[in-house]
């Protein structure tokens, strides 16, 4: 589905992306994790074509400058992290411009159009919110909202960009087995960037890791969390807890620790 | 719900026509003549009606544009500064050609005046821009101090040539600053400006789905399928051809481009596919009841003389923005 390789970016004289090569494949989940600062958004968007980098990008086999920003609208759909709406626009509203790029001359709809709204609005289960303004809705149910609008693209992958940040441990539960069964049964190919490296251990099938804008780690989850790896990109100490083919993630270091004294006293 | 369709499009613009009509047809029955009318009267009339039709409608249309692509709810052409540029665009245009006569100097006046909305709006970009980003409020202000120093280089332009006759050629020290509907304007006026406004009409309209798209980020808008540059220059000129048009008709009138699209907002919601219709028609129907307003003031039992409709607006726009302002503030 997708191929990029050797990407070189930079704003000014900084240096972001330095020989980045990844793949995405049909039906894969691969996280992009890292620190801030260490060039995810901006290889989202530079696989979007929003930003012009060195390097080669195809998807489906076919460059990426030989996609117009309408063909590649249709095949890649894309959450950013802090998606955009008007205050007085309903959640069919919001949904109904993931058509957008199936639209005629003049922005006119089809039948189809509508019928794949109502379609995603029910997978999503916001058949009953289609009328509701999205600022009646909870950061969870927007989140919602916002993936069922890339869902009505209808693409064969998605690129998210950390999806989870304004979430509450249920709704990123929830945006995890959604994500998941997008996956694995509509064979959707999904690139999420994301900060959460829990999250990212349990919801891929691989993860890549960057740091000073190159790729630190790349594997399965279990390979790539090593704490070896993590000390390096992350400059501190984290403990692992092992579980079946997954690692699971703690920081043992944040807070007081017992022979630290408690700043906040009593 | 329902999907947004040709048959939609053509009843939404057929129902706005209608309703404008409606009020166009009672604004004709208003005047400073009492009694019976004659012929050249009721035609009189009717001009009076059409022409500021005209001009709100492009006025209007233009505000929809300039919010929608700017992301600013305070845009206008006025408050942008692209109608004084026009204005005095006109104004320079008139000194050097004259407003009478063939169809090509009528071309030449709105292609100047389309330079002057043009360069107004580049200068006010170009000033109001801080890294990227445009503060909604720095945009306005640049805009508003852009008005002034037009106005004021009218007046200087003006002052200097006082010895010449400046009623027909420019209306007046009114048709720049204020802006108000002209009584004495050609056949070949009238049409060019009809014909810069329906083409500029119908470019927005094509692109009134992408500029739906438009209003989201940049990122948001070129994933979902929109060239968002090229949308911009294609709105902007397009907006900018609207305002130079009625502009080069009737100076710069004031908020119509503000007030008419947050009106029909109401209506439709901010979706520009079936905001362009309703503001397009409010706006026309808004400065038609304005300058219905205007004549009635100007029977001899109250003023006397005919009151610039731009006072009019500016006295309804004044307050409008302010309330708008706070409310933007508040919100965020």
């Amino acid at each position: 589905m997708l191929t990029a390789t050797n990407i070189h970016f930079g704003f000014g004289n900084r240096t972001v992306l330095n020989g980045v090569s990844l793949t995405l494949a049909e039906g894969e989940f691969v996280c992009l994790a890292g620190p801030n600062g260490s060039g995810k958004t901006t290889l989202l968007r530079i696989l979007l074509n929003h930003y012009r980098a060195p390097g080669q990008i195809t998807w489906s086999g076919r460059p990426l400058d030989q996609w117009t920003t309408r063909q590649l609208s249709q095949l890649v759909a894309y959450l950013p992290q802090s998606p955009t709406f008007e205050p007085t626009q309903t959640v069919a509203d919001i949904i109904k411009l993931g058509r957008s790029p199936h639209w005629s001359a003049f922005g006119l709809e089809s039948p189809a159009d509508t019928h794949i709204v109502t379609q995603v609005a029910a997978q999503l289960a916001l058949t009953d919110d289609l009328d509701r303004p999205l600022l009646e809705l909870s950061g969870g149910q927007r989140q919602r909202v916002f993936l069922a609008r890339c869902l009505a693209q209808q693409p064969r992958a998605m690129l998210l960009d950390e999806p989870g940040t304004h979430l509450d441990i249920k709704h990123q539960v929830e945006l995890i087995k959604l994500l998941q069964h997008l996956a694995t049964d509509q064979k959707l190919a999904i690139l999420m960037a994301s900060h959460d490296l829990n999250l990212a251990a349990a919801l891929s099938t691989r993860l890549i890791l960057l740091h000073n804008g190159q790729v630190a780690a790349a594997g399965p989850p279990a390979d790539v969390l090593k704490p070896q790896i993590l000390r390096q990109v992350y400059e501190v100490d984290l403990e692992l807890i092992p579980r079946p083919n997954r690692p699971q993630l703690v920081f043992p270091r944040i807070g007081f620790t017992p022979e630290e004294p408690n700043v906040h006293g009593a | 719900m329902t999907a947004w369709n040709f048959r939609k499009l053509v009843c939404s613009i057929a129902l706005w026509i209608v309703l404008w009509a409606i009020v166009a047809a009672a604004c004709m029955l208003v005047g400073s003549t009492t009694g019976a009318l004659s012929r050249q009267q009721w035609l009189y009339r009717l001009e009076m009606v059409l022409i500021p039709s005209l001009i709100g409608a492009a006025l209007a249309a233009a505000g929809v544009a300039y919010q929608a692509i700017l992301r600013n709810p305070l845009a206008d052409p006025y408050l942008l500064g692209a109608s004084s540029g026009a204005a005095l665009a006109t104004y320079i245009w008139s000194l050097l050609l004259g407003t009478a006569g063939a169809v090509a100097v009528q071309i030449g006046q709105q292609a100047f005046a389309f330079t002057g909305a043009a360069a107004a709006i580049a200068i006010v970009l170009g000033l109001a821009q801080r890294r990227g980003r445009l503060d909604p409020v720095t945009l306005i202000l640049v805009g508003v101090i852009l008005n002034a120093v037009c106005g004021a280089v009218y007046l200087l332009i003006f002052s200097l040539n006082l010895s010449r006759d400046m009623t027909r050629q420019t209306g007046g020290p009114f048709r720049i600053l204020i802006g108000g509907i002209q009584t004495d304007l050609t056949t070949a006026e009238e049409i060019t400006a009809a014909i810069a406004i329906a083409v500029g009409w119908i470019v927005l309209l094509s692109i009134a789905g992408e500029m739906n798209v438009g209003m989201l980020s940049d990122a948001e808008a070129q994933s979902l399928g929109v060239r968002i540059h090229r949308l911009r220059w294609i709105a902007m000129i397009a907006a900018s051809l609207l305002t130079a048009a009625a502009v080069a008709i009737s100076g710069p009138i004031g908020f119509i481009g503000l007030i008419c699209p947050h009106a029909a907002r109401y209506v439709t919601g901010p979706d520009p596919r079936r905001l362009l219709p309703a503001a397009t028609a409010i706006g026309a129907s808004l400065l038609v009841i304005a300058e219905a307003l205007s004549r009635l003031f100007s029977q001899p039992t109250l003023l006397g003389n005919h009151l610039p409709v731009g006072v009019l607006t500016g006295l309804l726009g004044g307050p409008f923005f302010l309330v708008l302002l706070f409310h933007q503030k508040r919100q965020s």
